[in-house]
């Protein structure tokens, strides 16, 4: 049976108080979940101020991950080992910010629906290695990705845990050669579409010729 | 663009106030432009030129970068009003699209089962010679022409005119008859006029949006952008009402889903519960309003000639009040799935005399086999309420195609259409052969077939020519299998005008290569009533000719030149105002060209140099003639409120096919693919069709994501990869498929039922079976 009902709550509310139904089994589309969001107290990405000295470059991000797509390591001293992140790490992660200790901006984290930050997220002891590795790496797809002069550039990497545009794409911690210019516009994929060729290369169209 | 303030740390320190002050100062909207973005790009030395966009019916105005003959770049208008300098994916790479390398650029006859180049002089020779012959063999109605939504103006107006006026049939249809039909017989039946009163303006006036069936995030971006500014900016409310959770659902304030075909016992529900709280303008439905209701049990067009008539009678309040007492929040709770909550809210909302409200839809409620109705239920909650024709408050259908309105409903490329009213009216006959310069009796009286009936025509053998230009029935007819065998059979001649190989060229007798968008010069006129000019800024490749030119070089050959005597540098402009004769009228006068080549687009009814917003509003609207409200369509100038119950659809999911199939569009592929697949980042974006299923019934299935499925209807079967928790994701039950790959066909399983009044299809409901393949 089909089961018609709200996808999610909102902050809209019927006039008539009716005990809901709600078969809340699937609230989200994993794939487009976080298109629309923004973190709840971010700052007003629109409005956002430009602090050119402390800008993070892409190459800075880049070398906080092993390949592209990697989870980044945490790259500042961690207070508590004991935690799986959480709150502690949404503190900072969450909306952002200006952090006073290292001068720098909070990065706003993608996903912060994953609390287990720390599954994926580790910190860095040490520079030394046990042994050299031949490990040769996964290229970050270079910048600039557009098919005409004017065209929007596509989206060069995969979606998956990154579906909010804005936290790495706006706000004073994202790198300064993929912040956006019009962060007000919301609707990002309407422009940038997924080119990703990391997993699978897609030929160009080709008719079949029977059917 | 952007500049550093002060030193460091005072900036810092204004950072940090920021969350608590946000005065203008330090802070730079919007603009921040890191050079590193932009230093490795191209520097070209490119003309811009204005258009409108290839693509859908939004017709944002878009400026085309020319670089040594060739269009290589695409940027927004920013002084269109459509969409403010902004595109989407689409119209920013719609030029890529007149460059793929299979571009048909001779013409192709096919001779022994072979197609053979030749020239246009001889494809063209061999189409009138055929078309001739079809006539004199088999009575005027054996040749027919089969246009689209895409046709340019001047396509429209000299194919009307050729077939209609100099032919003698009325064997003119397009596809706009599968897309926009329900609209208008909504609009005809209730105004008596066809096309919106409002305009894209509404959106910065409305305070809440409700989508009817309508996944406005992806087949309207630009538009649904605007959307969204007004919900960021001005708290304006967006209500998705739909049949499946989309993007739209995501980025909206509310999502509400409702089962197949119930939005018409939801619409009702709504009427009632606005006229249960005395929440209707009384004032206004007395003065402004008449009520009627129809037959009903209207049948589905499923057979072969099947006919409809309508017969109306009037109503009063209490009678319609008493029909509607079938269709309270609970009572439609039952039918609908939607709760009586819900229904009481979307109410609560129309009936709010504080709130301006917008409803906005497309295919989902046009593509419906009762089309008409449900737009008349859209229109009646706007009537009852008095929401209408005023900034903000508007019943909006979008179009999906760039010139549906301006060609296929201006001009009237349908069976029972002329320019100006209908074949069936001998004052409309005149003043079209007039202008024509045909005798009157040139044009039947009668109309011949809708779309669905034309190709059921072609299959019976009634029709054994047919001319089809700028679209792909063989991908887009619902049951297309029928209509592809038909197409196929001894003693059928086809002509398609076309720019790629489709499946619509491979069942051609004649190839003809068009030249496309600005290989030529034409005209388009979006949804809300805006009529677009563009220039000829490339060359068509090879011997590519316009629509138009092909049409008239045939018509000629035929010794219609006295008819098309139109030179070939000026005939655009020859055409086009001839056409305007037609609409000669404070109701509908188009703006000259002179305007059109200058601004971003022209609004109809242009009266004395100015553009219409709001029809039917005295205030904006000068073909008004009373005060307050004239809806001049009616002959006493009263729009009607049509008592319409809930029927159910003709086909609905049984135990051997216990799915509903849904189908549409997505974001990346405009129509049927052939332009937007030969685009690489769109191709690459959406390289093929699948099917969404909800996870629960892929669960119990057995499917995974990506696993091939097989889908069988009553009328075929289909292979295709499984899409689970995709961008899409529909309701246990139910499945969604996109129609744009010709490779994995869907109208083949979908059903050719229409609207009895519109003769639209519906192609969002038809039974299907799930297996894992």
């Amino acid at each position: 049976m089909i089961v018609a009902n709200s996808l999610r709550a909102t902050n809209e509310d019927a006039y008539t108080p009716i005990i809901e139904q709600v078969d809340d089994e699937f609230t989200i589309l994993p794939d487009e979940s976080g298109v629309f969001e923004r973190a709840k107290y971010a700052i007003d990405y629109e409005n956002i101020p430009l602090d050119i000295p402390g800008e993070r470059t892409l190459s800075d991000y880049y070398k906080t991950q092993a390949y592209h797509g990697a989870p980044p390591y945490i790259p500042h001293p961690i207070s508590n080992d004991r935690t799986i992140g959480e709150g502690t790490c949404l503190q900072c992660h969450q909306n952002g910010g200006y952090v006073a200790i290292y001068d720098a901006y909070a990065p706003v984290t993608p996903h912060p629906e994953k609390v287990n930050c720390r599954q994926c997220h580790v910190g860095k002891e040490t520079n030394s290695l046990f042994k050299e590795s031949t490990y040769p790496g996964l290229k970050a797809p270079k910048t600039g990705t557009k098919f005409t002069v004017t065209a929007p550039p596509v989206i060069p990497h995969q979606l998956q845990l990154h579906e909010n545009c804005l936290a790495c794409h706006a706000g004073p911690a994202a790198p300064k050669e993929i912040r956006v210019t019009h962060p007000e516009r919301v609707n990002c994929r309407q422009c940038h579409v997924v080119n990703n060729q990391e997993v699978v290369p897609v030929p160009d169209f080709t008719r079949k010729t029977e059917y | 663009m952007y500049k550093q303030t002060e030193d460091r740390r005072s900036f810092l320190k204004k950072m940090a106030i920021l969350s608590a002050v946000t005065t203008a100062t330090a802070m730079f909207p919007g603009i921040l432009f890191a050079e590193e973005q932009t230093k490795n790009l191209p520097v070209g030395d490119l003309e811009w030129k204005k258009a409108p966009c290839r693509f859908c019916g939004v017709g944002c105005g878009v400026k085309v970068g020319i670089e040594n003959g060739k269009a290589v770049a695409v940027k927004g208008d920013p002084n269109s009003t459509v969409n403010k300098g902004l595109c989407c994916v689409k119209g920013y790479h719609a030029v890529i699209s007149m460059y793929g390398k299979d571009r048909l650029t001779k013409p192709l006859v096919k001779k022994n089962g072979k197609y053979v180049e030749t020239s246009m002089k001889e494809a063209l020779d061999l189409v009138a010679s055929k078309l001739k012959e079809t006539r004199e063999q088999h009575g005027n109605d054996s040749v027919s022409i089969y246009g689209s939504g895409q046709w340019t103006i001047p396509d429209g107006y000299v194919a009307s005119k050729f077939f209609k006026g100099c032919l003698s049939t009325n064997n003119v249809e397009a596809n706009a008859r599968l897309c926009m039909a329900g609209a208008v017989g909504g609009f005809l039946t209730t105004f008596g006029i066809d096309e919106p009163m409002g305009c894209y303006e509404d959106i910065d006036h409305a305070d809440v949006f409700v989508l009817w069936g309508n996944n406005m995030a992806e087949m309207h971006p630009v538009l649904f952008s605007r959307l969204l500014d007004q919900k960021y900016k001005r708290k304006a409310v967006i209500i998705d009402f739909a049949t499946r959770t989309t993007r739209t659902s995501v980025a909206a304030n509310k999502s509400i889903l409702f089962k197949p075909q119930t939005d018409l016992a939801v619409a009702n529900a709504i009427c009632h519960e606005i006229l249960r709280n005395g929440w209707e303008n009384k004032e206004f439905v007395s003065k402004y309003c008449n009520l009627s209701k129809g037959k009903t049990n209207i049948g589905y067009g499923l057979e072969d000639k099947f006919k409809f008539k309508e017969e109306a009678s009037a109503i009063n309040l209490d009678e319609f009040k008493k029909f509607l007492e079938d269709y309270t929040p609970e009572k439609v709770e039952k039918i609908s799935g939607v709760s009586a909550k819900d229904i009481k809210y979307m109410a609560s909302l129309y009936g709010d005399p504080n709130k301006k409200v917008t409803s906005f839809w497309c295919m989902g409620m046009n593509q419906h086999t009762r089309a008409t109705w449900i737009n008349n239920l859209v229109y009646n909650i706007h009537l009852l309420t008095g929401k209408i024709s005023t900034p903000g408050n508007s019943p909006f259908s979008l179009t999906g195609q760039p010139s549906a309105c301006g060609t296929v409903r201006e001009v009237g490329t349908l069976t029972n259409r002329l320019p100006y009213g209908v074949v069936m009216n001998p004052k409309h006959r005149e003043k079209a052969a007039k202008i024509w310069n045909v005798p009157v009796s040139n044009i039947p009286p009668k109309p011949t077939y809708h779309t669905v009936e034309m190709f059921r025509a072609l299959d019976r053998g009634d029709i054994k020519f047919m001319w089809i230009q700028v679209t792909n029935p063989m991908v887009t007819l619902p049951n297309v299998n029928r209509y592809t065998d038909a197409a196929k059979k001894e003693g059928r001649f086809i002509v398609v005008s076309d720019i790629y190989p489709t499946p619509t060229t491979d069942i051609a007798d004649v190839i003809l290569p068009s030249a496309m968008w600005v290989e030529r010069e034409g005209l388009f006129g979006n949804s809300e009533r805006r009529t677009q000019y563009f220039e000829q800024m490339v060359n068509p490749p090879g011997e590519c000719m316009s629509d138009t030119w092909q049409l008239i070089e045939v018509a000629r050959r035929l010794g219609f030149q006295e008819q098309f005597p139109y030179k070939e540098e000026t005939h655009i402009e020859e055409i086009y105002n001839e056409y305007r004769q037609f609409h000669n009228n404070k109701k509908h006068n188009m703006a000259p060209l002179e305007v059109l080549k200058e601004e971003a687009g022209m609004q109809w009814p242009y009266v004395d140099g100015k553009p219409t917003q709001w029809r039917f509003n005295a205030k904006y609207d000068p073909a008004c003639t009373k005060e307050g409200f004239d809806f001049y369509g009616k002959p006493d100038g009263k729009a009607i409120i049509w008592q319409r119950p809930y029927e159910a659809p003709p086909e609905v999911p049984t135990e051997e096919f216990p799915f509903w199939l849904n189908t549409g569009r997505v974001l990346e592929h405009w129509h049927t693919g052939s332009m937007t697949r030969r685009i690489p980042v769109l191709n690459r974006a959406v390289p093929h069709a699948y099917v969404e299923l909800n996870p629960v019934d892929a669960k119990r299935l057995g499917i995974s994501d990506g696993d091939m499925v097989l889908l069988t209807s009553k009328r075929g079967k289909l292979k295709m990869p499984a899409l689970i928790n995709g961008r899409g994701l529909p309701p246990v039950g139910q499945v969604f498929t996109p129609f744009f790959d010709e490779n994995m066909l869907v109208n083949k399983l979908t059903l050719d039922a229409y609207d009895p009044i519109s003769k639209q299809p519906d192609y969002k409901k038809c039974a299907v079976r799930v297996e894992k393949a």
